[in-house]
């Protein structure tokens, strides 16, 4: 869990050109959007294509986005239990 | 500037959409609540990604263009019906042009830059202009979904200065994949096809079409009247770029100006026919500021949009053709799709097509980067009053900037100065540097030149602008490419709903709005190399009085795609781009220098046109003692035919005075024009065109004006008085 989260705060940055910011700024609780990161509803859609593209994990309409976009860590935790089964 | 106090009616009419060709289709479709939204056949779909579309089955045009410009065509000769009449301008709202075509030419690998022809969205405009041989002004609107309604705006406004007694308005999209996979990428498409207002309803269905509307000016009411043309207001939302404001504040504004300006009560209204897309955002902020408006009880409203889909850009004129017949024929369209409406709205559409009189209409058109356009039509026969004489006035220049190879407006005109060429492409981070870097990160090239420039021209002014004019001849390539790329490179499995939202020609200006807080009318014109003289028309018949406007134009330099697309660009020794900005006042009484767009005419319909240039500046004599300068933009594609031009209007006028051109001193780019404008504006202010583009010896001005020259394709004048 760890490990995939050390991943998507780096896939984050690149994907949304989050330039000024350091994967240590991510922190796993705080809300992904709105917060100091500077990520909107568009950045979501964003990430949800890469999700797709990088864990074959299909998050396709707001209502789901909204649960599993809402922190790091429950993006994580849908990731790997998508992935396992 | 209302000048003759003539009204406004629609006379002809064309439709053609997923319902079917024509008027008759369409009200038959309506009346049995049949939609035409179905599985896509256009191009194969990915895996995952199949879900429906408003798709014309079976539609036929001259394969020899592209299919929006066969379903433009279309619309418009069904709008002549026969009848031998030439519109006196073109006003038409796109926003895919030859996208369609291009994308498959992308695909394969496609390098011949003839097969590009009509990629620009303003061919469209100038494809039905030629066929209709009409020789006067054209405007290609590309304000998104709301397009087609601004269009009609602009067209009712034209007319209304008396300048044009019969204008040839609307809308045309075709579907393409970047519209298609674009939407889809933003989780806006509802996979059981649009069910607008309904509970359960999960976004659009995508759609193609086209409507066009043949409008007059009459003092009277002419003969085969649908509907008279009462009102239109616009607006920008200035939230978000593809997000509408929750409380619908924007389409409030639009909604409210569009009743003012038919100078009636809301009251009045007796039909709202609505954008209603279908997403579940936007139809709740649709509802909210109808419930704002209005108040209670709501006038019966509905959306078509669940029967035709959503036809972008051709949306706006579609449903004003069928609001035009629901005042001739009796009837509110019935909003397809819809079983259960949704009780969070707190409106109830009319669910199906019922008969009725209405004898005054409300449509509705909201679209990307928050651009909003709404009309208001009525009954012909009612009785109305003549609209008010308004008295003429003028664009006040209270500051302009430029972007070219040299830098901003200083280093342009320093460079100037000292003779050198300006001619180039500045690296991004030199656009960017007033720029703060985190908000701009997802802004490719095109929307940091726009911004750069607006912030500076703002700056410079010290005002702020409440409307935004924006040309731009080629639109955001960068993302358009990129979008492109990523989906082919994927098998069209994934794609960036980032560069979606950033390709369509009014993103830049959307973001502009959204920095600015300009939440006044915000028209993007994208009319090839006559986009700054397009948008500074547009700017004239659409700004209030008093109003301060910022009218601009942007074009980037993109390694692929320029040269495939602009014939100029090829033609150039260095790749260039940039563009301009003035911040105006619309007002009776100027302080200062002004600017005014004098002529527009099409040289493939008017091969007069320097002739009649000439006597539209009052001829040879009125020329030589008027101007003191002309600057002429001769598009390095079409040089043999503007020398051509130039030294027809030379020998004409007898004109002495230097010819500055200026796309060899400050590069090849679609909108070089809204720099050369800046340029021009700033010697205007100091009083001198320096020695180095005067022949030698500088040039003072003394109340003497700058005549800006279009040449090439179009004809275009504009000036620039002291």
């Amino acid at each position: 869990m760890e490990q995939l989260i050390n991943e998507l705060k780096e896939k984050i940055i690149e994907t949304l050109d989050l330039i000024d910011v350091t994967p240590e700024d991510v922190k796993e609780d705080d809300p992904l959007v709105g917060g100091k990161l500077g990520i909107d509803s568009i950045d979501i859609l964003e990430l949800a294509m890469m999700i797709d593209k990088e864990y074959g994990i299909k998050i396709d309409n707001k209502e789901l986005g909204q649960k599993v976009f809402s922190t790091l860590r429950t993006l994580a935790e849908h990731i790997q239990k998508n992935r396992q089964g | 500037m209302l000048l003759k106090g003539d009204r406004v009616f629609i006379t002809g009419m064309g439709i053609v959409s997923s319902l079917g060709s024509g008027e008759q289709e369409h009200y038959d479709s309506l009346k049995k609540n049949r939609s035409g939204i179905k599985p896509l056949s256009l191009f194969p779909l990915s895996e995952g990604n199949r879900h429906p579309a408003g798709e014309i089955t079976g539609f036929e045009w001259d394969r020899s263009v592209p299919r929006t410009h066969g379903l433009a065509l279309a619309a418009a000769l069904q709008a002549l019906a026969g009848r031998s009449i030439i519109p006196d301008a073109v006003i038409i709202g796109t926003t895919t042009g030859g996208m369609a075509l291009t994308e498959e030419l992308l695909k394969k690998g496609e390098k011949r830059p003839d097969c590009y022809r009509y990629h620009s969205t303003s061919s469209v405009a100038e494809y039905c202009a030629g066929a209709l041989s009409c020789p006067g002004l054209v405007i290609t609107v590309t304000t998104a979904c709301s397009s087609g309604s601004a269009a009609v705006k602009l067209a009712l406004e034209l007319l209304r200065t008396g300048k044009a007694g019969c204008v040839l308005a609307g809308g045309a999209d075709s579907l393409c994949r970047l519209t298609y996979y674009g939407f889809n990428s933003l989780q806006l498409i509802d996979p059981e096809g649009s069910r607008p207002l309904d509970r359960t309803r999960r976004g659009m269905s995508v759609a193609e079409g086209s409507a066009m509307v043949l409008i007059e000016a009459s003092a009277s009411v002419p003969e085969g009247a649908v509907a008279e043309v009462l009102g239109g207001g616009l607006s920008c939302d200035a939230h978000h770029p593809a997000t509408p404001h929750p409380e619908g504040a924007g389409a409030l504004a639009a909604m409210g100006r569009a009743i003012e300006d038919a100078g009636i009560a809301a009251t009045a209204i007796d039909y709202i026919n609505l954008h209603g897309t279908g997403t579940r955002d936007n139809d709740l902020a649709e509802a909210k500021a109808i419930r704002s408006l209005f108040g209670e009880p709501v006038p019966p409203l509905s959306s078509i949009k669940g029967a035709t889909g959503h036809s972008l850009a051709a949306a706006g004129a579609i449903e004003a053709v069928i609001c035009s017949m629901g005042i001739r024929d009796g009837f509110i369209p019935g909003n397809t799709g819809c079983r259960e409406p949704d009780p969070d709205l707190k409106v109830s559409p009319v669910l199906e097509t019922t008969d009725k009189k209405i004898s005054t209409v409300l449509s509705n058109s909201f679209g990307f980067g928050g651009n909003n356009a709404c009309l208001v039509l009525g009954d012909p026969l009612a009785p109305r009053t003549s609209p008010a004489v308004k008295a003429p006035a003028f664009f006040e220049i209270m500051a302009g900037a430029c972007v070219t190879g040299a830098g901003d407006l200083a280093q342009t005109i320093a460079s100037l100065r000292e003779g050198k060429n300006c001619g180039g492409t500045l690296p991004l981070a030199d656009i960017s540097k007033n720029l703060p870097a985190r908000e701009v990160r997802r802004l490719k090239r095109l929307p940091r030149l726009a911004l750069a420039l607006a912030l500076d021209a703002r700056n410079a002014a010290a005002q702020d602008p409440a409307s935004i004019y924006f040309a731009t001849a080629w639109g955001p390539l960068s993302e358009t490419y990129d979008f492109l790329t990523k989906l082919y490179e994927s098998d069209e499995q994934f794609t960036s709903p980032t560069d979606f939202v950033g390709s369509v020609h009014n993103a830049p200006a959307g973001q502009i709005a959204i920095w600015l807080k300009a939440t006044g009318a915000n028209i993007t014109v994208t009319g090839g190399d006559y986009s700054f003289e397009q948008s500074l028309f547009a700017a004239s018949l659409a700004a209030e009085g008093g109003e301060i406007l910022l009218v601009m134009g942007a074009d980037e330099h993109h390694g692929d795609l320029s040269p495939l697309f602009d014939g100029s660009v090829r033609a150039a020794t260095v790749p260039a781009d940039g563009g301009g900005a003035l911040v105006l006042k619309k007002t009776g009484n100027p302080a200062g220098p002004c600017i005014a767009p004098l002529f527009f005419e099409n040289y493939a319909t008017s091969p007069g046109a320097i002739a009649s240039l000439i006597r539209a500046l009052g001829g040879p004599d009125s020329i030589n003692s008027t101007y003191a300068a002309v600057f002429a933009g001769m598009p390095g594609g079409e040089k043999a035919s503007c020398r051509k031009q130039l030294d027809e209007f030379l020998a004409e006028t007898g004109f002495t005075g230097p010819v500055i051109d200026y796309r060899a001193l400050l590069g090849e780019f679609g909108t070089v024009t809204a720099a050369a404008a800046a340029v021009a504006a700033h010697f205007t202010k100091e009083g001198t065109v320096p020695a180095a583009l005067a022949s030698g010896n500088a040039l003072h001005l003394r109340e003497k004006r700058l005549l800006m020259v279009g040449l090439g394709s179009f004809v275009t004048a504009a000036e620039i008085t002291a």
